[in-house]
């Protein structure tokens, strides 16, 4: 197995990163990742919304284990490994669904929607009182467990840091799509799941990278510019799309900073935010918080990547995304469309019909980023020691924070103006070689 | 107006055969102008989204929507749809279901059908989806038309892009 540290080329003070394609390839190394990184941090499991009610829940995975999200008759979220007491059987039946008694369907246990243990079916009979104890029937809740504004992460490690601290410079980010409703955010019903034969930390790079949008999503642009000439008028307000500045030769006020603990902000200048969907709340926000602040929520589109596979991407629509490592060289990736509740019906209906131009394997520009990295992927076999140089934009790359980010109020580990650097990969990069050393 | 169990199929075998042989301009001629194209996506493991206007499609176009895939076939510059799949589509137990939806009201013909579709492109191979078509067809001077194409994808973990062509 190569060693992680020795894949990267850290070397800035010569103007030099590099990574080894062997990270991206080495079947051990995939299982290091997964005990290391998948097993050891903090990953999104889903939001609120999508468990509103006692018995609702959520079954999804943290690495390789199964586990499940569910709203307890306290009103409270819980998140438990998927696996019966007894003997193991995954108790969830369904992707989702409502279950305020969980029945195992293997032997007939029984748990609430809290994870207590309501039936031992014959256990009367079959068990003294201390049997049970010493079996502890209870379903077992993960390590931990946490919410931040509504985004629930669970973490299988008892010892990582709390959820707050690995956040850390991402929340202010997160905030700006999270704080964009008086009322909150919600998850849109319809599902999509697809595979993507291909490393998982190609799309960890492709969800912040700038520098393919001019290239991949060229076909985008046109072919969403080509669609408003076919219905003059029916694209205007909030329908149309910002396709065109994807083609712009012009200078766009853009970004890309590190935010520390691996997480990526990728951001660029709408050139028409009056177009976003969120738009209409722009006054209401307005009373709420700083004008920077509302400038970042509606005027300036940003990926913000979390350490190792989260996307909240808040560009045309608004999207989050998670991929799922499952071999060296596949990868399953979930997405989900969030908006405000209570939201204007032309701003929702914009926003669903912008979210599935972009957003989904049925999309004008999903397949072509899937087919790019899959084929980065391929390429990436055919060298024994080829390194991906990762120093495009580190001549611009500048320490702490930007103008931009000063109207934020943040204070980003550096910053680098322009979207088409490659320099806020650094900061997942450091994180990567960092835990597997460790 | 009516439409007979054979017209039926011959119409959809016709719009397969379109695809399969990359026959767009043909394709589109199918499809009135106020054609609606819908994919729901699935909620949970057993319902679809119902509600386009409140919920997320797999695809929800018009007919511009549909042009506009094509002009993107045709422009060979996306990475995903060049070079094109070899595509087959199999089109079977078409129905003719009259009203079953209401929706003769609107002076249109309900027909259901059921579709795999084999696609083969080198860098992955063949893929195998399936599912099921609801149509509301118009009978016009110049025969049948689409008015509303329904695809139900039943493929809940996809593998490849979905497209036109492929479903």
């Amino acid at each position: 197995m190569a060693m992680a540290r020795e894949l990267i080329d850290d070397r800035l003070d010569d103007n030099i990163f590099r990574v080894n394609r062997a990270a991206f390839t080495d079947e051990a190394l995939f299982e290091r990742e997964m005990s290391e990184i998948f097993h050891r941090c903090w990953l999104y499991l889903g939001h609120e919304s999508q468990v509103p009610d006692h018995g609702d829940y959520i079954a999804t995975r943290l690495g390789r284990h199964p586990v499940f999200v569910i709203r307890g008759g306290d009103g409270g979220i819980r998140c438990f490994y998927d696996a019966c007491s007894h003997r193991g059987s995954k108790l969830t039946g369904r992707t989702s669904g409502n279950a305020k008694t969980l029945v195992c369907r293997y032997h007939g246990w029984c748990f609430n929607a809290g994870g207590d243990c309501t039936l031992v079916r014959g256990g009367d009979e079959a068990y003294r009182a201390a049997d049970l104890d010493r079996l502890g029937t209870d379903l077992r809740p993960i390590a931990q467990f946490g919410e931040y504004k509504g985004f629930l992460f669970g973490c299988v490690d008892a010892a990582a840091p709390p959820l707050d601290d690995f956040l850390g410079g991402a929340k202010p980010f997160i905030d700006l799509m999270a704080d964009q409703a008086p009322d909150g955010m919600e998850i849109l019903r319809g599902e999509s799941r697809y595979v993507m034969e291909a490393n998982w930390k190609f799309q960890t790079e492709n969800s912040t990278d700038g520098y393919h949008v001019a290239t991949v999503h060229r076909n985008f642009a046109t072919t969403v510019g080509y669609r408003e000439t076919l219905a003059p008028g029916g694209d205007d307000g909030m329908a149309k799309t910002e396709a065109s500045r994807i083609l712009s030769l012009e200078k766009i006020n853009s970004g890309g900073y590190d935010v520390g603990n691996g997480h990526m902000i990728n951001w660029a200048d709408r050139g028409n935010p009056e177009a976003g969907p969120s738009w209409p709340q722009r006054a209401a926000l307005l009373e709420k918080y700083d004008p920077g602040k509302v400038k970042w929520m509606l005027e300036r589109g940003r990926t913000v990547t979390v350490f190792p596979n989260l996307l909240l991407n808040d560009v045309a629509s608004s999207c989050i995304r998670i991929w799922r490592p499952v071999s060296a060289g596949v990868t399953e990736i979930e997405t989900w469309c969030i908006a405000p509740r209570g939201e204007d019906p032309d701003a929702r209906r914009a926003r669903i019909r912008k979210y599935e131009d972009f957003f989904f394997p049925a999309s004008l520009a999903v397949p072509d980023d899937v087919r790019a990295m899959e084929g980065a992927h391929t390429g990436s076999q055919a060298l024994d020691d080829g390194w991906n140089d990762l120093a495009l934009g580190h001549k611009t790359l500048v320490d702490g924070a930007d103008a931009a980010a000063q109207e934020l109020g943040v204070t980003p580990l550096n910053s680098n103006p322009g979207r088409e650097v490659e320099t806020p990969f650094f900061a997942f990069w450091r994180e990567w070689a960092e835990r597997l050393s460790s | 107006m009516t439409i007979t169990p054979a017209e039926a199929a011959e119409f959809l075998y016709r719009e397969a055969w379109c695809l399969d042989n990359k026959q767009w301009d043909d394709w589109l001629a199918l499809y009135a102008d106020d054609a609606v194209y819908w994919a729901p996506a699935m909620v949970g493991d057993e319902g679809w989204t119902d509600d386009p206007d409140n919920d997320v499609s797999l695809m929800y176009m018009d007919k511009a929507g549909l042009e506009a895939r094509i002009f993107r076939i045709e422009g060979k510059d996306s990475y995903a749809t060049d070079p094109m799949p070899h595509t087959a589509h199999l089109v079977s137990n078409v129905l003719v279901r009259g009203d079953a939806d209401g929706l003769v009201a609107d002076g249109l013909v309900q027909v259901s059908a059921t579709w795999l579709v084999h696609a083969y492109m080198r860098v992955r191979g063949g893929t195998v989806r399936g599912g099921l078509y609801e149509y509301a067809l118009r009978e016009t001077a110049e025969g049948p038309k689409i008015v509303q194409k329904k695809i139900f994808i039943h493929d809940d973990r996809i593998v490849g892009p979905i497209d036109v062509y492929n479903i």
